[in-house]
């Protein structure tokens, strides 16, 4: 399949290891990633909070750039995924089309709202599916305990983004157990990791952070995957911050989806840059046996 | 068993804090249609198997928001629950008290902080004499101002919101989904004259710590929306008295941070919303997160095209006329 590749902000920059092992699945998939260097941000849900109408119009740049193009959207990051299908369902708001096409058409851009957008997860169990997925498993996980956490605007409100239930979501434990993980069913994995208010009351979103950490631990998990870089950066890049804040070790590795999804179809640990994490994902690899060779 | 019914197992939470016993799930089984709802069955087991089963509830039928509960983990209205799905789904029926609020018996709550919080809002309108009263009726609205109010008079204060809200569990100082849902209907209220007040005040009151996960819209029994609503306050908020609070400052901050590269320049964002000053309290975190990831301090390149993303910011960022 072809799809226009919305890499955002954060897997182009810190979280450059999630563009790394997108780019190296897509490959192994057959799934190719046209690109284009005149995306912009989506907005990250905090343009939406500054000023609804103008997060609108640069996300209708966006889909008029995939849908010139021809393509679908595919994006990595469930914040993204948020925003840019926000963007779709708020455009033909007649309070908003008419200001949106305003600001766009003297810029020859024109979005006619027929470009779909996905998110990775989606894609690898609609699109690539997963019995073609389980056929192309390498190195299965070992039934390494892996607790999912989807980040919220993959799944809410569940009306607008359409999917999965928002709060009991099964997409990513059918793919993990595909890949030969046992996930982890925890409250948790649908909850806030804290990033929105990162910058507003740190100590509490660290405590959100480390709430949902815990909670997957105490229900087995060895490691924690998620397909938000935002999520990300909360359990991995400020892991250190939540065990302050929850007064308890946590250790627990964060993967990216295509991380997990990477290591199970035998890429190595450079190729997924795993040594890019704050927190060292090497006691987890040495419980999966080395790729098969075929 | 009956024809068109099932066996329906419950695990209810039983618990009396009073007694100083501790918290356990107690099994019923009952053979039921798979329509009947959770209330009915919980009134049912009540009546014929446990009468010192404590729960709260009243009108039955979804309008006294008085049987909000756990079911299945889901913060939910007992009496439009039906069982058949739940079973169909998780092949029992776990049935607990709402969460962010004290256990008083069982399934009843000690509502207390739900409502303290809907009062500090002041959920009353303070009259504007100034408002034109159309054929001499002091409250007249018309049909398009009363659509301002969007889904927010639905809201039956079933406490639902606040149960799943992980910004209440986190914070106390939280309002909750409920208070601010309902204190955007008093601010485009047109006869209110406080829009600017409240405005004020709750920007520095709690509203930039709600996490827009949703889980409020989700779990609200009457489409009320209160994630939704709570962006429209913040917008308003930061147009009718700027960005005053770190949430603010790093919305806008965040806005103006896009304009010149089209992406987001990660190390200004924070000495955005800090000020150069305040960025030193995130010194250690930032060297912490620096030693893996050097793109942190790194300018990225600006995308293909920005100049049209300044063009589209001169077009629409500006307040419009009414701070809406």
């Amino acid at each position: 399949m072809r799809i226009a590749y919305y890499p955002g902000c954060v897997a182009q920059e810190s979280g450059k290891e999630l563009d790394l092992a997108t780019r190296w699945v897509a490959r192994a998939l057959g799934i190719e990633l046209v690109e284009f260097p005149s995306f912009s941000c989506c907005g990250s849900g905090f343009v939406d909070e500054a000023n609804e109408v103008l997060n609108v119009a640069i996300n209708a740049r966006n889909l008029a750039i995939a849908e010139k193009a021809g393509l679908d959207l595919l994006t990595i990051c469930s914040t993204c995924q948020g925003m840019l299908t926000l963007a779709n369902l708020r455009y033909p708001d007649p309070a908003v089309r008419p200001r949106v096409e305003a600001a766009l058409r003297p810029l020859g851009i024109e979005y006619r709202g027929s470009v779909k957008v996905k998110h990775l997860l989606r894609v690898l169990i609609e699109d690539v599916g997963l019995d073609a997925l389980r056929a192309k498993v390498r190195r299965p996980l070992a039934g390494l305990k892996v607790g999912a956490f989807y980040g919220c605007h993959l799944l809410r409100p569940t009306d607008e983004m359409g999917w999965e239930d928002g709060e009991e979501p099964h997409a990513f434990e059918d793919l993990l157990e595909v890949l030969g993980a046992s996930p982890v069913y925890y409250r948790g994995r649908v909850m806030c990791c804290g990033f929105p208010i990162q910058f507003v009351k740190s100590d509490v979103a660290s405590g959100i952070a480390g709430r949902q950490i815990l909670d997957a631990k105490s229900h087995g998990a060895e490691a924690m995957a998620t397909p938000c870089p935002l999520c990300h950066i909360s359990l991995d890049a400020y892991q250190n911050r939540a065990e302050k804040k929850v007064g308890a070790p946590l250790g627990m590795p964060i993967f990216h989806l295509p991380q997990v999804v990477g290591l199970a179809l035998g890429a190595t640990p450079e190729e997924l840059g795993l040594a890019r994490h704050l927190v060292p994902t090497e006691p987890v690899l040495a419980k999966v046996p080395p790729a098969a060779v075929h | 068993m009956t024809e068109g019914t099932i066996s329906a197992t419950f695990d209810v939470y039983r618990h009396d804090p009073a007694k100083g016993d501790r918290p356990r799930y107690q099994r019923y089984t009952l053979k039921l249609s798979p329509h009947t709802p959770v209330l009915t069955a919980l009134l049912q087991i009540r009546a014929e198997v446990d009468p010192s089963l404590a729960l709260r509830y009243s009108c039955r039928s979804a309008i006294c928001g008085s049987c909000a509960m756990q079911i299945n983990s889901k913060s939910r209205l007992a009496c439009e629950t039906h069982i058949g799905p739940e079973i169909e789904q998780h092949g029992r029926i776990v049935v607990e008290p709402m969460r962010n609020q004290p256990v008083l018996r069982d399934l009843v709550v000690d509502q207390a902080s739900f409502w303290k919080n809907y009062h500090r809002i002041e959920p009353f309108l303070k009259l504007d004499p100034a408002h034109p009263m159309p054929e001499g009726r002091p409250t007249s609205m018309t049909p398009e101002e009363v659509e301002r109010f969007k889904e927010t008079p639905r809201c039956i204060a079933c406490a639902s919101c606040y149960s799943a809200c992980p910004a209440v569990e986190a914070d106390p100082g939280f309002p909750g989904p409920m208070a601010l849902a309902k204190l955007y209907r008093y601010v485009v209220d047109p006869r209110d004259r406080a829009h600017q007040d409240r405005l004020v005040r709750v920007q520095a009151d709690g509203l930039w710590m709600c996490l827009r996960c949703h889980l409020c819209t989700d779990s609200c029994p009457k489409d009320v929306r209160p994630s939704e609503r709570i962006r429209d306050l913040k917008e308003m908020a930061i147009a009718v008295q700027g960005a005053t609070e770190h949430g603010s400052r790093h919305a806008v901050g965040f806005k103006d941070n896009l304009r010149d590269r089209g992406v987001l320049n990660e190390s200004r964002l924070v000495r955005q919303t800090y000020g150069t000053l305040g960025m030193a309290g995130q010194l250690v975190q930032g060297l912490h997160v620096l030693r893996k990831k050097p793109e942190v301090m790194r300018k990225p390149h600006p995308i293909e095209g920005v100049d049209q993303i300044e063009k589209i910011y001169e077009a629409l960022d500006r307040p419009s006329e009414d701070g809406a």
